[in-house]
């Protein structure tokens, strides 16, 4: 049964549609990465999933369960969310922003419990940054800043992690750090993760590392296409999407996987695509 | 939990009570520290010994009211303002940022311009003050959603408002009797702490501090902003709204008997994130200790150190300043 079910989605701000009659649905344990330019509407539609936007039209299944049926914080208990860019303010301790994620099983007048940072702490180590537990959170750099917030999703314990354009201002070590942690997750935790990204490349990145990846092209207010990264990420598709040309290349590493990568091009001037 | 831990926490919790016990040494009458534990024991056990009336009087009368006032007024600022500074993801703001401490200005000056009585003064005082938060938040409100820089931006408002009406206020003052009772008042005093004041405004500063100590983790996470705060499962409306009340009533509690006192609401939370750290878990209660301790070493080097009572906000600044400076330095800043 699939985690997550968008039927007829619709969505807009006043009078104008950011997105209309979309559907599509989510299996456990799988990746779903989300393509799409700039201001097409992808975090919006995770913003509806997270319940922070409500649909014009439509319905959000969660599990099987209306998500307008989950009372105010419950969805915390589904879905935990890694932020696009997290605006950092008072020097917490990277213990103490993890530990935030049990927020969503504690009472309002209550603090977290022992277990709860316990929770935090197997996090931590999860992701790899036991290290850092005690360092305030404002000192660290922005790769291992994005790993902290991937540790809070943890401790959240929830079947489906939202990852908003989690690499946009990483360099090149830590863009692959994170696609790595994501990639460990949903292969060794079982656990779903929908991510948007800017990058075809990190589709096929998964699929190139075996984790079971699908693709969806957001464009215009729906689905240009949904699938296998394989068939959903051909050159027209590109084209259609962003306007680039590219080429699609692949190499046998002799492993039992083929890597393959997208290089782009050039741009194709506007107005051609449709 | 680390026993180091445990001996923080017994020290933030005797700090307070050993700075009033001093405070009452200490004054232009100086009396002996025994005989100052005499009478708070002879107080709680009747009749143990023999005490002279005007040492009982100076302690139980004049000193342990003005001191426990105080305390209480120093630990509701600095707390409302640990928990807005989280609230509003802003070290710069202070528990005055919605209007409280204007809007309380307004309505004791007004008070003071109809009435000329002290009970009436604290009741305008107090009403004042939360309507101007009430108005704050309604301004902040005016989209649904309550972001944080909305309120900021209602505070400011109401707060420039209050403050207009407050020259306005003095402006047709009497000058020989009732201007000056508005400017004294305005600059925040414990001279006239009396038990009864303790009882009446105690409700809601001990209703606000109770509320803000039950609900310190959340302000933690309400400073991850809105979105996350919500991702992570918190009602934001319903908790800032929370904070908001329960720090209004404390800081309104506060000023409605102790006039407009500055500078304990924006730098003791600071002082308590450099001793402690910034997880309001632990600097709420230990903003509310500090708080109360900076108070009654203030008021108690404002009543001796010159000849008259010098007012409580020219001294908050003059000594707080100098101390926070020093801790910068010792702490490094703790991280910023």
């Amino acid at each position: 049964m699939p985690i997550i079910t968008v039927a007829d989605a619709s969505f807009g701000y006043n009078s104008a549609d950011v997105f209309t009659n979309i559907s599509f649905s989510v299996g456990k344990g799988e990746l779903f990465c989300l393509l799409g330019p700039n201001g097409s509407g992808k975090t919006t539609l995770l913003d509806c999933i997270l319940g922070m936007l409500k649909l014009r039209q439509g319905k959000i299944f969660i599990d099987g369960k209306d998500s307008l049926s989950f009372r105010a914080g419950r969805i915390a208990r589904h879905i935990a969310y890694v932020p696009q860019r997290h605006e950092r303010t008072f020097p917490y301790r990277v213990l103490e922003i993890v530990t935030m994620g049990r927020a969503a099983y504690t009472g309002l007048f209550s603090g977290p419990s022992r277990e709860d940072k316990k929770i935090a702490a197997r996090a931590l180590e999860t992701v790899g940054i036991s290290h850092l537990r005690d360092r305030p959170y404002t000192q660290i750099s922005g790769g291992e800043g994005q790993l902290v917030m991937i540790a809070r999703a943890l401790a959240q314990e929830t079947p489906v992690i939202i990852v908003d354009e989690p690499t946009a201002h990483l360099d090149f070590r830590n863009d692959l750090l994170i696609l790595e942690t994501v990639g460990h997750l949903v292969r060794e935790t079982g656990r779903t993760v929908m991510m948007a990204t800017h990058f075809p490349n990190h589709a096929f990145y998964f699929k190139n590392n075996g984790v079971p990846t699908t693709v969806a092209l957001l464009h215009k207010g729906g689905f240009l296409a949904t699938g296998d990264p394989d068939e959903v990420l051909t050159r027209e598709q590109i084209r259609m999407l962003y306007g680039v040309e590219t080429c699609i290349v692949s190499c046998s590493t002799g492993k039992a996987l083929e890597l393959k990568q997208i290089i782009p091009t050039s741009t194709v001037p506007c107005g051609i695509d449709d | 939990m680390t026993s180091k831990n445990k001996i923080a926490i017994l020290f933030f919790l005797i700090a307070p009570l050993f700075c009033i016990f001093l405070s009452i040494c200490i004054g232009r009458y100086p009396l002996p520290l025994q005989v100052v534990a005499q009478v708070l024991w002879h107080k709680l056990i009747p009749g143990s010994a023999e005490i002279p009336e005007k040492y009982y009087s100076i302690v139980w009368d004049i000193r342990l009211p003005r001191a426990v006032l105080g305390a209480m007024v120093g630990g509701c600022l600095a707390i409302s303002g640990t928990a807005f500074q989280g609230l509003f993801k802003n070290p710069l703001v202070s528990s005055g940022i919605l209007g409280v401490s204007s809007g309380a200005g307004f309505g004791a000056a007004l008070a003071i311009l109809l009435f000329n009585s002290m009970s009436v003064t604290y009741a305008f005082a107090l009403s004042f003050g939360i309507l101007a938060v009430c108005l704050s938040y309604l301004i902040g409100r005016m989209y649904k959603t309550t972001p944080a820089i909305m309120l900021v931006l209602g505070g400011v408002i109401v707060s420039s408002v209050f403050s207009a009406l407050i020259s306005f206020a003095k402006y047709v003052a009497d000058p020989y009797e009732q201007l000056p009772t508005i400017v004294f008042w305005l600059m925040g005093s414990l001279a006239a702490a009396r038990y009864h004041d303790i009882l009446v405004a105690g409700i809601p500063m001990v209703v606000g501090v109770a509320g803000l100590i039950g609900i310190r983790w959340r302000i933690n996470v309400l400073s991850m902003g809105d979105k996350e705060a919500h991702a992570l499962g918190i009602n934001t409306t319903l908790t800032k709204m929370l904070v908001i009340f329960c720090a209004t009533l404390a800081t309104a509690g506060a000023v409605c008997v102790s006039g407009v006192i500055g500078w304990i609401g924006l730098v003791v939370p600071h002082i308590g994130r450099m001793l402690v750290g910034n997880d309001n878990k632990v600097l709420v209660p230990t903003s509310l200790s500090l708080g109360a301790c900076f108070l009654i070493v203030v008021d108690t080097l404002g009543k001796t150190l010159t000849g008259s009572e010098i007012p409580l906000g020219i001294l908050t600044a003059l000594v707080g300043g100098p101390f926070f400076v020093y801790l910068l330095k010792k702490t490094k800043g703790g991280g910023w």
